[in-house]
């Protein structure tokens, strides 16, 4: 995934460079020794009571019946869709401006998992909605700005493949992550703004949860459990990064003396 | 006390079935991807600490 | 990974020390300032599209507004509020089901005539989304019905224990706020809670 580049730095000691540039990676590998399977376990354990009380031990709606048990998987990939690509339009701020080493390699594995949650969202969303509003899709605000949200998922996804010279794939992509965070707020504010088939947020800052406890307890485990899972994914990608780029390099720093010696 | 769903069941079948299968497509790839390359990593690091330590 | 590119930021040019640090801060802020500068422009840019298109961005017009601003007999809008109780007229034309029924957003109602079966989470004192064309004065010939749930969740226990103790009825509106959910519930079983 991340091609390896092999511009060679003339009258540099190798052994110096590599030592310089994986100073933060290699902080972030003895981090992720710990993290990434308290995160797994974190998250196994939150999802599996979340889930099995979500699915057979939870209320049925007095209106939506059971399909209200979606709700507990939908509102999640939502909450997760819009923070995911918060982070990696953070990350694109922090490889242009900070040109941070790790903030580029971090918007790459972000990327995917963030398109699936995204397409889960309006997976389930589609799912939901046939039962209860009699339709699959609707184009109306809150629908439409989030499939936005997937094809700016999509577009970040192709920009980092389509260049040859990786930077400026990891460039354009971060320039694409920070304008498209347009879309967070109209995502956000759409059902408040403009009449919307979708109902508005049931969960605010500023009014109390229109959800009783025997619901809003397994949606708070479920959504801890993903939340935790997303974070678990991310960071196992990006330490899998990580070492394939490692590796890359000592094959390349292992073929150069013998290139330069034939 | 059990719900046992019977209304819209196959709706919700099938969002906890996706969600299931993204996460163990996710899961089970990232858990391979990492076996390959510390195996790789280690392939490439052993054979480095048997010559004299350049780095 | 990241190799020093052509940038002009190159980190390891020979430079006096203080020179390099004080060019980097402020080649940094310049970038940061830029990045702000055309987010900024463009989320101003992004507010006046939407708000230039947001007559088309909602997806339903209420019936108040129909009747302030009626829309040509031809053209197809969507109609949305509340079903208003006791309007609701199932009758049978040949083989199709004819339902008529009034909606209201609390200021005007409008006559909405529907062939066809409606959907699951049809019912008086519920939300809907009606696609069709406006005839004029009262009456909307609707081609399809979506029905609109809002964001209250309650359980069907808890919902049936409010409708058997007559502290609610479903028919004329939202059910009451969760927070005074549990009390209620456990005041419908036994004494009233005096709400």
């Amino acid at each position: 995934m991340t091609k390896a580049t092999h511009q060679p730095l003339s009258g540099r000691p190798a052994q110096g460079a590599f030592l310089h540039r994986f100073a933060n990676p290699g902080r972030f590998l003895r981090l992720s020794r710990w993290l990434f399977p308290a995160l797994c376990a974190f998250s196994g354990v939150f999802l599996a009571i979340g889930l099995v009380w979500a699915l057979l031990f939870s209320p049925a709606d007095w209106q939506q019946g059971d399909a209200v048990r979606i709700m507990y998987l939908h509102v999640p990939m939502a909450i997760l869709a819009s923070a995911g690509y918060a982070t990696l339009a953070v990350c694109g701020v922090l490889s242009l401006v900070w040109k941070h080493p790790l903030a580029d390699l971090a918007a790459v594995e972000i990327g995917p998992v963030g398109a699936v949650v995204t397409a889960l969202c309006l997976l389930t969303g589609a799912f939901w909605g046939k039962p209860m509003w009699g339709a699959w899709w609707v184009w109306d605000a809150r629908l439409t700005s989030v499939l936005v949200l997937f094809f700016l998922y999509l577009g970040h996804i192709a920009l980092i493949q389509a260049f040859d010279d990786p930077q400026r794939g990891y460039r354009a992509a971060a320039v694409l992550a920070i304008a498209g965070v347009i879309d967070l707020p109209i995502i956000k504010f759409s059902v408040t703004w403009w009449n919307t088939l979708h109902q508005p947020d049931s969960i605010t800052l500023t009014h109390a949860p229109t959800m009783p406890s025997s619901m809003l307890l397994p949606l708070s485990l479920c959504m801890i459990g993903f939340a935790t899972g997303f974070a678990a994914l991310v960071t196992g990608r990006l330490k899998a990064a990580i070492i394939e780029t490692r590796a890359q390099q000592m094959l390349t720093r292992r073929a150069r003396p013998l290139s330069e010696s034939a | 006390m059990i719900h046992i769903a019977y209304t819209h069941w196959p709706y919700i079948a099938a969002s906890y079935g996706c969600a299931l299968l993204a996460t163990l497509w996710l899961g089970i790839g990232l858990a391979l991807r990492l076996h390959r390359a510390t195996t790789r990593l280690a392939l490439l690091e052993r054979p480095d600490a048997r010559r004299k330590p350049t780095v | 990974m990241t190799v020093p590119s052509s940038t002009g930021t190159s980190r390891h040019s020979p430079e006096p020390q203080g020179s390099r640090h004080k060019r980097r801060m402020t080649r940094k802020s310049r970038r940061l300032w830029l990045v702000l500068a055309c987010l900024g422009c463009f989320a101003v840019a992004t507010g006046l599209v939407l708000n230039a298109f947001s007559s088309s961005i909602v997806f339903f017009m209420a019936p108040s507004q129909v009747l302030k601003a009626p829309p040509a007999s031809d053209r197809v809008i969507r109609l949305g509020g509340m079903v208003v109780a006791g309007s609701l007229r199932r009758s049978l034309e040949g083989q199709t089901p004819i339902n008529q029924f009034e909606v209201t957003d609390g200021q005007a109602a409008i006559d909405v005539r529907y062939e066809g079966i409606l959907p699951d989470l049809f019912r008086e004192g519920q939300s809907v989304v009606a696609l069709g064309t406006y005839r004029g004065g009262s009456a909307f010939i609707a081609s399809e019905v979506l029905a609109k749930h809002d964001e209250t969740y309650m359980p069907k226990e808890v919902a049936a224990a409010l409708q058997r103790s007559g502290k609610w009825d479903p028919r004329f509106g939202k059910p009451p706020s969760s927070e005074s959910l549990n009390s209620m519930a456990r005041g419908a079983t036994g004494g009233s809670n005096g709400r």
